[in-house]
C-alpha cells in the first residue's frame, strides 16, 4: 500500500542555483499586481495635489537643471530647446534611481511581512519597478505635451521613426534597474553600512550619465567608458529619436542590452540564491 | 487514515546569537581573515556551529503527517515551534534534513500579514488574501462570506487605520478563516480578540478540517483547544520530539512534566532575566494570606500574585495590558483577568491583583502572564510562570468525595419555609 509518494515541493537547506521559477512568478501575478495597486493608492493618499506631484517634479528639477547647469555652468544642450533637452534625461533618470532605491531596499522594508508568510520574494521588487512605471508613463504624456508644443517650431525637433523603440528604452532601464538592485538588496540586507555609500554613489552615477549635458561633450578618448553605462545609450537614444540632432547609435545600443540582460539574470539568480537564506541575518 | 501529505526528516536548524542584523562588512571581513588564517579543517557551518554563540533551535526533527490529521505542536517558549513552523512554512531553511510534501500550504504566523493602514478594509481584504496566497477569483467568491464573518460591513470603504483594534483583528481574521490550502499552518494566533470571536474561529477550524478534510499544522498553548481539535500531538523540548502520540495523554504527560513548584521566582540581573527587548521580568511571586498559622494553601486562602518587570522601549502613546491567566493542570484555563489598558514610560513596573479565598476548587494550578501592547500585539508571554496546589478543606460537609467544578465559591445558598 505504501507506494512511493509523488512529491510536489521540497525543503531543503539549500536552493539551486539557476532554477528561477519563473512560473510561480506567474502563479503569484494577482499578488503582484495588487502589491502595485497598494502603492499607487497609499501614495496618494492624503496629499494635498495627489498625482500632481508626478508631473511637477521632473519640470521642478528641469527648472533648477536649467538655472545651474545652463545658465551659470553654461554646458551646452546640443541644439535643442534646454527644457526639451533635460526632460529626458532627468525623466529617465528618475526612473532608473527611484526603481533602483526601491529595489535595493526590498529586504529592510517588507522584512516584517517576508518574516510571516511565503511567496516569491521578487514579486516585491517587481512590484515596485512596475509601480515606478506608473509614474513614468504619466511623466512621458507630460514630456510628449511639451514636444507637441516644441515639435516644428525648432528645426532640431523633428521625431523619427524610431520613437517606436520608447518602450523598448524604458524596458532596459527597468531591467538594468531591477537587476542592479536585487544584487545590492541581497548584500545591503547584509551589510547595513553599505546603505551610506550608496547614497552617494548614486549620486556620482547620475553624472556619469548624459543627464544634464550630451555626450557628444565628452573628450572623445573617454567615450567609450560614458557607452559602458547601459542608461548611456537609453538616454541618447531616447534623444536622437525625439531630436533629428545625432544618428542613433546602434551598436552601442546592442550593448547596452546586452550589458542590461547580463545585469539582470545575475540579479535574479543571486536574489533567488540568497532570498531565503537572508531572512536569519535580518 | 490518509496519504502522508508532509514528511520530514532529520530537520535541524542553528542560529547564530547576539548580533543579529547589526552584522557590518567589517566584521565578516575579519571573520573571513580569521577563518582563512587559522586554516580551519572543519567546513564554516559545522566549526560556527560548536562555538557557544551558536544554538541549535531544532535537532534532528523526523515526523510525517497525513491527510485530514490536525497535529498540535506543545513546547514551552523557546522549544523550537516557531521555528519549525518556520521552516514549513519556508520562510527559513534549515541547517539540515528535509521536507517534502503535496498540496498547497497556506501558513498562519499571525493575522492581517500585509494589511495597509491607508487602504480601505475591502482593498485589504484583497491585499491580505493575495498575500496568504489567495486566488482574485477565490476572494471574489468567499468576499461577502469574509465580510459576514468580520462584521465590519459598514467600514468597509473605511481606510483600516480608522478601526478600532478589535474590528481590524477581527477583519484580519475573517480573511484568514477563509484560506482553504490543503496544509494550514498556525501559529499561536488565537490568542488575540475576544473570546467570543476565538470560540467562532475554533468553530471554524474545527469545521474546516473535519468537513472539508484539510490537514492542519497548529501550534498552542491553549491545551484545551489542542485537546478539543487534535487529532495527534508532538511535544518540543530544546528542539527536540520528546513525546509524540494521542493527544490526551500527550498532554497530560506534558502538563506533569511540567509541573514544578514555583511560588517565586527572582531575576536580578536583566541581562539573564526572561523576556525580549520589550518586556523583562524583574520578580514573580505568589503570596499566600494564610487564614491561620498553618502554612499550606487551602481553598480558603486568599492568594496575592505580585510582579514586576521592566517596560523597555515602549513606542510613544501606546498602551500596556498585563493578563493574568490561570490555569488548572488539564491546561483548562479557568481565569483572563486583564489591567485596565495603562501608558508607562520605560521604566520598573509592578502589578499586584489577589485571588479571593473560598473562590478555587481544589487542585493544581497554574499562572502564566502575558503582556500585550495596544490590544492586539503580543510583547512577552511569561508562561506557567507561578504554579502550585490548593488543598482541599471542609467544615461541616460531613461528605469527603471530590468536590466537582472549576471553582468553588462561598456565596450563600438559602432554603427556608415559604409561607402561604
Amino acid at each position: 500500500m505504501d507506494n512511493k509518494p509523488e512529491w510536489e515541493w521540497e525543503i531543503k537547506p539549500d536552493e539551486n542555483w539557476l532554477r528561477l521559477n519563473l512560473r510561480e512568478i506567474v502563479q503569484y501575478k494577482d499578488l503582484l499586481f495588487r502589491f502595485v495597486r497598494r502603492d499607487i493608492i497609499a501614495s496618494y493618499q492624503q496629499t494635498i495635489l495627489g498625482p500632481i506631484w508626478v508631473f511637477l517634479q521632473p519640470f521642478l528639477t528641469t527648472v533648477v537643471y536649467f538655472i545651474i547647469f545652463r545658465k551659470i555652468a553654461n554646458i551646452q544642450t546640443a541644439d535643442t530647446p534646454p527644457i526639451l533637452f533635460y526632460l529626458p534625461g532627468i525623466i529617465i533618470w528618475t526612473y532608473f534611481s527611484d526603481c533602483f532605491t526601491g529595489v535595493m531596499n526590498t529586504f529592510l522594508y517588507n522584512a516584517y511581512i517576508f518574516s510571516k508568510v511565503y511567496f516569491p520574494r521578487v514579486i516585491v521588487p517587481i512590484s515596485n519597478v512596475l509601480f515606478h512605471s506608473f509614474r513614468l508613463g504619466i511623466q512621458l504624456v507630460l514630456f510628449l505635451i511639451v514636444y507637441a508644443f516644441f515639435a516644428f517650431r525648432v528645426p532640431q525637433v523633428r521625431p523619427t521613426v524610431f520613437i517606436l523603440l520608447l518602450p523598448y528604452l524604458v524596458m532596459l532601464t527597468a531591467g538594468f534597474a531591477l537587476g542592479s538592485g536585487l544584487i545590492i538588496s541581497v548584500l545591503t540586507a547584509k551589510y547595513r553600512d553599505l546603505d551610506n555609500i550608496l547614497q552617494f554613489l548614486l549620486r556620482l552615477f547620475m553624472f556619469a550619465t548624459p543627464v544634464v549635458y550630451p555626450v557628444s561633450l565628452v573628450p572623445e578618448q573617454y567615450r567609450y567608458l560614458f557607452w559602458l553605462n547601459p542608461l548611456t545609450a537609453v538616454i541618447e537614444t531616447f534623444r536622437s529619436a525625439f531630436f533629428s540632432t545625432t544618428p542613433i547609435q546602434f551598436t552601442e545600443l546592442l550593448l547596452s542590452t546586452v550589458t542590461v540582460f547580463l545585469v539582470l539574470l545575475t540579479g535574479l539568480l543571486v536574489f533567488r540564491k540568497r532570498e531565503v537564506k537572508i531572512m536569519d541575518v535580518i | 487514515m490518509g496519504d502522508i501529505l508532509i514528511k520530514a526528516e532529520n530537520i535541524s536548524k542553528y542560529y547564530r546569537l547576539g548580533l543579529l542584523g547589526s552584522r557590518t562588512l567589517k566584521e565578516d571581513i575579519k571573520n573571513w581573515w580569521n577563518r582563512k588564517s587559522h586554516e580551519d579543517t572543519l567546513p564554516p557551518y559545522i566549526s560556527n556551529a560548536l562555538s557557544t554563540d551558536h544554538i541549535w533551535a531544532l535537532k534532528n526533527i523526523n515526523f510525517e503527517v497525513r491527510h485530514g490529521e490536525l497535529l498540535g505542536i506543545i513546547g514551552r517558549n523557546g522549544a523550537g515551534k516557531s521555528t519549525l513552523l518556520k521552516i514549513i512554512s519556508r520562510i527559513t531553511l534549515p541547517t539540515t534534513g528535509h521536507i517534502r510534501g503535496k498540496g498547497r500550504i497556506a501558513s498562519l504566523l499571525e493575522v492581517g500579514t500585509g494589511f495597509h493602514g491607508e487602504l480601505t478594509g475591502r482593498e485589504n481584504i484583497y491585499l491580505n488574501g493575495h498575500i496568504m496566497g489567495m486566488k482574485k477569483q477565490e476572494i471574489e467568491e468567499k468576499f461577502d462570506e469574509i465580510v459576514d464573518f468580520s462584521g465590519v460591513e459598514q467600514f468597509l470603504d473605511t481606510p483600516v487605520k480608522r478601526y478600532s483594534s478589535g474590528m481590524y483583528v477581527r477583519l484580519a481574521f475573517a480573511v484568514a478563516a477563509h484560506l482553504e490550502p490543503e496544509i494550514l499552518v498556525i501559529d499561536e494566533v488565537l490568542a488575540v480578540g475576544d473570546a467570543d470571536f476565538q470560540r467562532k474561529c475554533i468553530g471554524k477550524m474545527k469545521e474546516v478540517s473535519s468537513q472539508q478534510g484539510r490537514t492542519i499544522l497548529f501550534v498552542s498553548h491553549n491545551m484545551e483547544a489542542l485537546r478539543n481539535l487534535c487529532s495527534r500531538s508532538i511535544v518540543l523540548n530544546r528542539g527536540e520530539i520528546v513525546d509524540m502520540g494521542e493527544p490526551e495523554a500527550v498532554i497530560s504527560r506534558y502538563l506533569k512534566s511540567e509541573k514544578t513548584q514555583y511560588l517565586e521566582q527572582d531575576f536580578p540581573d536583566k541581562a539573564t532575566a526572561p523576556g525580549n527587548e520589550y518586556i523583562r521580568i524583574r520578580r514573580v511571586q505568589l503570596l499566600p494570606q494564610y487564614v491561620h498559622d498553618y502554612t499550606i494553601i487551602d481553598i480558603r486562602t486568599p492568594l496575592e500574585l505580585q510582579f514586576e518587570f521592566w517596560y523597555e522601549s515602549p513606542e510613544r502613546g501606546s498602551n500596556l495590558i498585563v493578563g493574568v491567566h490561570l490555569f488548572n493542570f488539564n491546561g483548562e484555563c479557568i481565569f483572563d483577568l486583564p489591567s485596565p489598558k495603562y501608558t508607562f514610560n520605560e521604566g520598573l513596573i509592578q502589578g499586584k491583583c489577589t485571588i479571593p479565598g473560598n473562590f478555587l476548587n481544589d487542585g493544581a494550578y497554574y499562572i502564566s502572564i502575558v503582556f500585550v501592547k495596544n490590544i492586539t500585539q503580543r510583547l512577552f508571554y511569561f508562561e506557567s510562570c507561578i504554579s502550585f496546589d490548593v488543598e482541599d478543606y471542609r467544615e461541616n460537609a460531613g461528605w469527603y468525595g471530590k468536590w466537582v467544578g472549576h471553582v468553588r465559591p462561598n456565596f450563600p445558598l438559602v432554603l427556608s419555609p415559604k409561607s402561604i
